[in-house]
């Protein structure tokens, strides 16, 4: 399944300040710097950090190899090796990684991998990575596959070096702000390239774009917000191997850049979103046989586009957030029988467009946000027994439109936040056992409501953020054994309701802030949850003295505690015993 | 100790290691050596030979093996490694996959 309709949904809801977040599709990556924000992504959370094999081994309890061992010895004795390269090239990898990853890697210590004919360079947003590196890194030669230089501060003189690594395969230059039209030249040539990724580049303009028609096996694309590269895609239309293509926010991107995609028979995945793309535009993509994803969020496309997706045979994964779609003309949609994944978030449609959706009946992910959608549209959904994933939020979805979903049996997720739906209505969904993500941030919904879910046993992520939940409630989460995340953040709670969350054994990601009468009794009762990955108990009565509770959660990476009686030096102190992991944490 | 549930490990110089089997199938390699079906010689006579690994190499791989039965059971002290032992001793793991 794709990844922004879904990863959007899971992190959606929430206060309107919050909501704001999520108009950037990067919100997710930008988790660190939300102040009383929700957990964010889980899947964010418990994925993008790598580990390094031997660290691997010892969370599981395994024993650390002998391999492992001297790896770890040899990262730690570097200055006693001048060189690596009569090693067998998969060992010197694992050296390679194993110094990266414990950042321990310098310019001078690199010297000692030249002529290792290693394979793979990941050194993405590794700190001091400049042109003086690509020496060594050429010299890896034909052996080398990827490489990736992500936040470096390399210039277009750096990958001049990269010329005689004709085996590249992968090459990631993202957020290189001193590469530019000349830089993009000298890659020119690599043409067993599959993978190449230019994201937020400035300089790139359409005439260097031109380098990249030598590059005939391009099968991944990634241009994302580089705005200069209007004109240039005309350079692509001979890379028939292209399969995906990313474009989004490149607002310079306009409708005679569509016409060179034509030719691409073989792109399954197209992003353009937030580009000046319009329906005339799209009516160039109809003969693209394997267009399989479209992100069209944000473009000025209106329901008369859908003529022309309709000829998109393969077309599974539609994203139409922020466009400007209205019922009218909205009955094409019936046309788009294969949809699996919708989003129709933040346009003005309503029930009369929901009727158009009856016979999508393939659809597993439907994406309604912020529409003018009420009860009696969701009739329409009824048949929607594949619906995996449903976003409700800001909607005028209540209480008598949730009877008509009640039927859902492959229902996980379903976001009714800032809906009007109520105690009462909830019942209709207590029978849905399929049901993992729940989003019930919304003022109306107390602990009257909650009483009645308690037979979604299933339950894995449960927002509450402004319920009006109390300790009375919190009797009820005891049910929810196999929750990962919980958020209930509308002040209600006091310790005696935490005593209930203590049980929750599988919790990873755990907000209780705004929670005013919470004190440093919370962080003793919650020292058993050792899965948990983020906590956030912003304005509470946590005090400094709290925190050697907090000594168990060694998997902690998250911890936010603004508006306590903390300081970012306590933390910090505390950390540097406590949690190695802590790696992002507030006040700061 | 019963000599079925010994094995000698022979390093490049001739030195012989006895170890517990168990030990020794701490690494991969030894115990597929040692179990795999077939008529290797190794089976029939519980003797290893590695002709491309010193006395002292083995020596200290014939450690690790005692100490990683030792975490097994729980406890957790330090593996001593020379550093100048690393190295060869890093290609010796990797040969015998332990």
């Amino acid at each position: 399944m794709t990844y922004f309709d879904y990863g959007n949904i899971s992190s959606m809801g929430g206060a309107c300040s919050r909501k704001q977040e999520r108009n950037n599709e990067d919100g997710l990556c930008r988790g660190f710097s939300r102040k009383f924000c929700k957990c964010g992504s889980l899947k964010w959370w418990t994925s993008s950090f790598s580990y390094s094999s031997m660290d691997l081994r010892i969370q599981k309890g395994e024993c650390p190899s002998l391999l492992d061992l001297c790896i770890q010895k040899i990262s730690e004795d570097l200055d006693r090796h001048n060189t690596f390269s009569m090693l067998p090239r998969d060992i010197s990898q694992q050296i390679f990684n194993n110094l990266v990853y414990s950042q321990r890697l310098t310019r001078g210590s690199l010297e000692t991998f030249r002529d290792c004919a290693l394979q793979d360079l990941y050194l993405g947003e590794y700190a001091g990575v400049d042109d003086s590196w690509m020496d060594v890194i050429s010299s890896q030669g034909s052996s080398l596959l990827s490489v990736d230089l992500s936040g470096s501060d390399v210039t277009d003189f750096g990958l001049t070096y990269l010329k005689d690594c004709q085996s590249l395969i992968s090459l990631n230059l993202n957020y290189c702000d001193q590469i530019s039209d000349h830089g993009v030249e000298c890659i020119s040539g690599l043409s067993n390239l599959t993978n190449l990724s230019f994201r937020r580049n400035d300089s790139l303009s359409s005439q260097g774009m031109s380098a990249f028609s030598g590059l005939v096996n391009l099968a991944k694309l990634d241009l994302e917000r580089c705005p200069g590269i209007h004109g240039g895609i005309v350079h692509l239309q001979g890379l028939t191997k292209l399969k995906s293509l990313n474009m989004k926010w490149c607002n310079c991107i306009t409708d005679s850049d569509m016409k060179p995609l034509s030719e691409l028979a073989s792109l399954t995945s197209l992003e353009i979103s937030c580009s000046k793309v319009t329906d005339f535009g799209i009516s160039f993509l109809r003969g693209l046989q394997k267009l399989a994803l479209l992100n069209l969020e944000g473009c000025l496309v209106t329901s008369a586009c859908l003529d022309s997706l309709a000829e998109l045979p393969a077309l599974s994964n539609l994203n139409l957030n922020r466009c400007n779609l209205s019922d009218n003309g909205c009955e094409k949609f019936s046309r788009l029988e294969n949809l699996k994944v919708l989003n129709l978030g933040f346009n003005d449609i309503g029930d009369t467009c929901l009727a158009h959706l009856k016979g999508l009946t393939k659809l597993e992910s439907l994406n309604l946000d912020s529409c003018k959608i009420g009860d009696e549209g969701l009739v329409n959904l009824t048949g929607h027994k594949h619906l995996i994933c449903l976003e409700l939020s800001d909607t005028e979805v209540g209480n008598n439109g949730l009877e008509h979903l009640s039927g859902l049996s492959s229902l996980e997720k379903i976001n009714l936040s800032f809906t009007v739906v109520s105690d009462s209505g909830l019942r209709k969904l207590c029978g849905i056992s399929s049901l993992k993500s729940l989003n019930l941030d919304a003022y109306q919904i107390t602990d009257a409501g909650l009483a009645t879910l308690t037979s979604l046993t299933g339950l894995t992520d449960l927002d509450l953020f402004g319920a009006r939940i109390t300790d009375v409630g919190t009797n009820y989460l005891k049910k929810f054994k196999n929750l990962r995340s919980l958020e209930i953040c509308s002040g209600g709670l006091t310790d005696a309701g935490v005593k209930n969350i203590k049980e929750l054994s599988s919790l990873m990601c755990l907000n209780l802030s705004q929670n005013s009468h919470l004190t440093d009794k919370t962080l003793e009762l919650i020292a058993g949850l050792t899965g948990l990955i983020s906590l956030n108990l912003s304005k509470s009565r946590i005090t400094t003295a709290g925190l050697q509770h907090l000594k168990t959660l060694k998997n902690l990476r998250s911890l936010t505690l603004e508006s306590c009686k903390v300081t970012s030096n306590d933390i910090k102190k505390f950390r540097s015993i406590h949690l190695p992991n802590l790696v992002s944490f507030r006040p700061e | 100790m019963k000599k079925e549930d010994t094995v000698k490990l022979i390093s490049s110089d001739g030195f012989e290691f006895v170890v517990d089997k168990e030990a020794a199938m701490v690494s991969q390699t030894i115990r597929n050596m040692l179990t795999s079906p077939g008529s290797f010689a190794e089976r029939q006579h519980g003797e290893v030979t590695f002709p491309e690994i010193s006395t002292t190499i083995l020596e200290k791989i014939c450690q690790y093996f005692y100490w990683h039965l030792e975490f097994a059971s729980g406890k957790d002290r330090e593996f001593p490694i020379e550093p100048e032992l690393t190295l060869e001793l890093m290609m010796a793991a990797n040969y015998l996959h332990t």
